[in-house]
């Protein structure tokens, strides 16, 4: 699994949806042959004319057949690109949320929320590009050129002969421009994002402003910034403005000079360039057939390269540690039935160290059911590494972790919560309704449950005051800082644990809120275990300990 | 800007914006017209080509005809295509020309706003919005102007020529471009449909994955990790789904539309050769067979644009009425001139928020020019409002007068003349140390460095002081930030300032070296600063001490008898520090 990267996951999808694979090529040079066939058809119609002959219907319809082909072709192929790509974002998408699953607790911690989901749909999406606008069509476009050149080297064995000089010059050229305008574009974006920031800036600043008498001031800084942005973004224009008029120019010269020779007379000459007049409006035809090509190579290119960016950060995001699968529970009894110890929490000689830094060294650590414990210590010290241990998030280099008696790396997800129950420092919302808050979308969890979790923790009345009660959508401003607390402790015992871990809250709370919280905090802590972070109401009655 | 009273009323205006631009849009207007006139040259002179051709094969014709055409052809459209080029460029000036005067006219009334007019109506967002908007308006503008060009007179001009050749075989064959425009407008709805659809879809998966992202942790520690990532995945064949619809009537259509309005070519063929046979409406050589077939490409291709025309007004009148009202000139003549010295007095002031909450009564004091006043007291006393206070931000009860004049009386930019304020953040620019300190006045930015400690650093940097701060100062310390803010505030001397704990980053030598240069740079200004370091205080003229929204003002040795609590802290800061030379 190592080795798993974007790569695979293409090629995995192109076999799982193989008659969609072959279809996009089938249907990719279906559109090509079709679109080469109306010029010649068109020759023949103008030739027949000149000779003097009344024009076959068939042939007229045959032109028309062929255009409506090009066109059912064309829309086939954007129909099973588009399948295709998404597919192929899907499966990335589900790709980089396994690995996410599988990721570790240091890894996660050190991934920024923002940069993850930058990954996951900016970085996929270019990778989409990669397929829909970039591979595919490049290909196909290559494929158009070269047709068309077979069919004019054919038809006009000189002009093709013009052709494969101009070509890549023209190629040459294109890049060119592309590559300025990319350039121009990114000035032009910086420019941009200084002028826009200059308003947030002003409204921040604003007292400062008013008070210094500089309002004309700003006025001017706004307007030199937006004409910084607009010079950047001329040039953009210019190079906009130019490339369709050279290229058209171009096509004139073409068109020109294969009329002229075609007309010259020249024995020799002619050997080269001669074509009847049919053949002659199917050339013209085809010339400007083949410099769009040209022009969309030049941005294929540039999508390629964009996408290939995008490739490399979701391969870095594939190549993070991942936690070392999950044994299966050697099946220790639990500790309800071995009951002879009582021991809910045990630490038996842990050693562990982040890096080099040794946290906890051969320590050792005993909490007998229904005791209240709390941990006193330094910051550094090491009372959250212990809880991030019972929680599972760190495995120790050496010793072992109990809960209930069974090693708390094999305990299965799905027991974790019946398990314990764990009150963040700060409260995580999660997107939902309120109800989701404290079943974190569990569909075993009952209502019931809820409701009698929310009125341990004292919420329950706050909550039936909204107007869909529990079925309300939750949002940051329905809730004071203490009523999140209390959220949080309501999340953490609606699976009715055993244990509950209290990590310090630290909001700073008023006198009235932190009573409210104190309460829900006795309420939940009776008939359990409780390991807690120097939390006052515990310091009052329970056990002490000291770490570091 | 010079003329801006002149054209006052007329900023909101779409007009207005239009006659500004004249001398572009002119340009704009006689080259779009070459342009869309001269790009039958292409099929007609193809077709000459070919007819020649035919005439020069058929021994008709002698090849310096076709040397004459081949040389206006190539001519013909160099100047064709370099008038696009021309009209091309044109169009976007203008549209940047609009764009920079709305936002100008937009970011005036947002400058003179005050800041609880911000604050409250949420203006600032609004004229945030708005000016996105701009760019939205002008861009429709622009759409606008190009497609009048590019569609409405090419389609014309296209339509004219086929009419020429044969009114008959034109009529005919022109009846399938609006057929797929008109289907083209009806699938219009579904493509909107799906793909505002499609859109949320996009944001819920965006939230989807950030509420995984910032939420792993609670996630794993309650053992719903496998859940989760099987509702993602729902999430994601949702997505799928819906991607996939949008963008099927979006991409797999056009191709459809296209050979909808190429259905014509079928009766240009048939008709076109009985024309030139004879036995047609119209008597035709090879060269009009050729011509009319391909201005009827060009003119099916270019119908497909009409739907740009629209929407393009469509858009840029719905961001544009967004604007509108927001695009009222705002009246100022921007002069704010620092006032003469003069004494300062408060009597019986008081504050209370807009919704009720008292935070001080009944200060009294008063200070004579190149007098400086230290305000300090417990925290949440009220004395950052106390500084703000002379802001008038908020009305107050009592009296502040200046040079013998009530302040509530003064028109805003007056007060500003009067009085400097630095507040707690030191609202620096994301621009060069010397603008920062400047602000666009003509001075010796070094002198004001010097004053404030500054100079050292700041020519350690990089650039010096074209150095850039970054965006609220980022790549200044807290300290460096405090001084630059302080060295602007000097820059802009006013007759009062009134610095709110402009030295809690300093150490303090620091500070004492640049309340020294403070003292002598203020002169005849009176200095209120407001501190929780007490040590400085003894060398003030006067100290105001703040508790339970009262205050005491006197000399620091009458407080200090007054006031238990001031004695107390201003002791026990005074033992803490091993170079206060007042704590012996």
């Amino acid at each position: 699994m190592n080795s798993d990267n974007v790569t695979k996951v293409i090629l995995s999808t192109i076999k799982e949806h193989i008659l969609l694979s072959i279809g996009i090529v089938a249907a990719v040079s279906g559109a090509i042959i079709t679109s080469i066939i109306p010029p010649l058809v068109l020759a023949r119609v103008i030739d027949t004319i000149t000779g003097g002959k009344t024009l076959p219907v068939m042939l007229t319809l045959l032109y028309f057949l062929f255009v409506a082909l090009t066109g059912a072709a064309e829309s086939v192929r954007e129909v099973m690109l588009t399948v295709f790509g998404q597919k192929i974002t899907h499966a990335l998408r589900s790709r980089l949320m396994d690995k996410l699953t599988h990721m570790t607790a240091d890894g996660l911690n050190h991934q920024e929320p923002g940069a993850v989901v930058s990954r996951f749909v900016g970085d996929v999406d270019t990778v989409e590009n990669l397929f829909t606008s970039g591979i595919i069509s490049m290909f196909a476009d290559a494929c158009r050129i070269v047709s068309i050149m077979a069919v004019i080297w054919f038809k006009n064995r000189g002009l093709a002969m013009v052709l494969v000089v101009l070509l890549p010059f023209l190629f040459w050229f294109t890049r060119i421009v592309q590559k300025n305008m990319l350039k121009a574009q990114i000035s032009n974006r910086r420019a941009v994002s200084r002028a826009s920031g200059h308003v947030p800036e002003t409204l921040h600043n604003i007292r400062t402003i008013h008070s210094l008498g500089k309002e004309k001031y700003m006025e001017e800084r706004y307007d030199t910034y937006i004409g910084e942005s607009y010079q950047a973004m001329e040039k953009t224009n210019f190079f906009d403005a130019l490339y369709s008029p050279v290229i058209l120019i171009l096509n004139a010269v073409v068109v020109a000079v294969v009329m002229l020779l075609s007309a010259s007379g020249n024995a020799g000459v002619l050997a080269f360039f001669g074509m009847s007049a049919g053949t002659a409006v199917a050339v013209i035809n085809y010339i400007s057939q083949i410099f769009s090509p040209v022009e969309s190579l030049g941005m294929e290119i540039q999508t390629i390269q964009s996408a290939i960016a995008g490739v490399h950060r979701i391969n870095e995001f594939l190549a993070f540690d991942e936690i070392p699968p999950f044994e299966k529970d050697d099946g220790r009894t639990r500790c309800e039935d071995d009951s002879k110890e009582e021991s809910v929490v045990s630490f038996q000689n842990v050693t562990f160290a982040y890096e080099d830094h040794k946290v906890l060294d051969h320590f050792s650590l005993e909490v007998k059911k229904g005791e209240q414990v709390t941990l006193l210590g330094r910051t550094g010290s090491g009372k959250s590494t212990i809880f991030k241990l019972i929680l599972g998030l760190y495995e120790p280099q050496s010793g072992e972790v109990y809960i209930c008696g069974r090693k708390v790396i094999n305990i299965p997800e799905k027991e974790k919560r019946k398990m314990f129950g764990y009150v963040e420092q700060t409260f995580h919302m999660v997107p939902g309704t309120v109800k989701d808050q404290i079943t974190l979308f569990d569909p075993s969890i009952s209502m019931e449950q809820v409701r009698t979790a929310a009125k341990m923790a004292g919420i329950d009345d706050t909550i039936m005051d909204f107007e869909h009660g529990y079925e309300t959508h939750c949002t940051e401003e329905m809730f004071s800082q203490g009523q999140l607390q209390l959220l949080a402790i309501a999340r953490a015992v609606v699976a009715e644990p055993r244990l509950l871990l209290l990590d310090e809250i630290t909001a700073n709370l008023d006198a009235q809120t932190e009573e409210c919280l104190m309460k829900a905090l006795k309420r939940v802590s009776a008939d359990r275990t409780v390991l807690s972070i120097s939390h006052r109401i515990h310091a009052e009655t329970g056990r002490v300990v000291r770490i570091g | 800007m010079e003329k801006t009273t002149k054209e006052n009323a007329m900023t909101d205006r779409i007009s207005y914006y239009f006659k500004r631009e004249w001398k572009v849009l002119f340009i704009i207007t006689v080259s779009g017209i070459l342009y869309n006139l001269g790009i039958l040259a292409g099929p007609l002179f193809e077709g000459k080509m070919t007819g020649c051709l035919v005439d020069i094969l058929g021994g008709k014709a002698a090849v310096s005809r076709m040397i004459m055409l081949v040389i206006s052809y190539v001519i013909a459209i160099a100047v064709v295509q370099i008038s696009r080029y021309v009209k091309r460029f044109y169009v976007r000036r203008f549209s940047n020309n609009v764009n920079r005067r709305m936002k100008g006219v937009l970011y005036r009334s947002l400058v003179h706003k005050s800041r609880a007019e911000l604050e409250q109506e949420g203006a600032g967002d609004v004229m945030t919005k708005a000016i996105l908007d701009v760019d939205d308006c002008a861009e429709g503008m622009r759409k606008f102007t190009t497609e009048i060009f590019d569609t409405g007179i090419a389609l014309a001009a296209y339509a004219g020529m086929l009419l020429y050749y044969d009114w008959r075989l034109a009529l005919i064959s022109m009846i399938f471009p609006p057929v797929s425009y008109v289907i083209a407008e009806k699938m219009k709805t579904v493509v909107q449909r799906t793909g505002a659809a499609f859109k949320k879809q996009a944001g819920a998966l965006s939230m989807a994955t950030l509420d995984r992202a910032s939420n792993a942790v609670t996630y794993r520690i309650y053992g719903c990790e496998q859940e989760r990532k099987a509702a993602y995945e729902e999430r994601l064949s949702a997505y799928e789904k819906s991607a996939v619809r949008a963008n099927i009537w979006g991409t797999a259509f056009p191709p459809v539309y296209r050979v909808i309005s190429m259905a014509g070519t079928i009766f240009i063929l048939y008709y076109g050769s009985k024309n030139i046979l004879g036995t047609g409406w119209k008597s035709w050589d090879v060269a009009a067979f050729t011509t009319f077939l391909a201005c009827f490409t060009k003119l099916s291709e270019k119908s497909s644009h009409a739907a740009k025309l629209f929407n393009a007004v469509h858009k840029a009148q719905v961001s544009w009425k967004r604007i509108k009202p927001l695009l009222k000139d705002t009246q100022c003549d921007d002069k704010t001139a620092a006032a003469g010295p003069g004494e300062l007095a408060a009597a019986g002031l008081g504050f209370s928020y807009p919704d009720g909450t008292a935070i001080y009564q009944d200060v009294t004091f008063s200070a004579e020019p190149g007098q400086i006043i230290g305000i300090t007291g417990a925290v949440a006393s009220g004395k950052s409002t106390l500084g703000k206070t002379f802001l008038c931000e908020y009305p107050y009860e009592g009296r502040i007068t200046f040079a013998g004049r009530e302040l509530r009386e003064m028109e805003p930019d007056q007060r500003a003349g009067i009085f400097g304020y630095l507040g707690h953040d030191p609202e620096l620019f994301n621009d060069s140390v010397r603008n920062n300190v400047l602000m666009g006045d003509d001075d010796d930015v070094w002198k004001f460095l010097c004053a404030v400690c500054l100079d050292g650093e700041v020519k350690e940097m990089e650039q010096g002081c074209d150095t850039v701060v970054g965006s609220t100062g980022v790549r200044l310390s807290g300290g460096q930030a405090q001084r630059l803010a302080l060295a602007r505030t000097l820059c802009h001397r006013r007759p009062v300032l009134i610095l709110d704990d402009p030295f809690s980053a300093l150490d303090r030598d620091t500070e004492n070296q640049v309340f020294q240069n403070l003292r002598s740079f203020a002169g005849d200004s009176i200095v209120i600063i407001i501190s929780h370091r007490l040590y400085l205080f003894p060398e003030l003229d006067q100290v105001i001490w703040m508790e339970n929204g009262r205050a005491v003002a006197g000399t620091h040795d009458e407080i200090m008898k007054k006031c238990d609590e001031y004695a107390r802290l201003y002791n026990t800061q005074a033992d803490k520090s091993p170079k206060g030379g007042n704590g012996r």
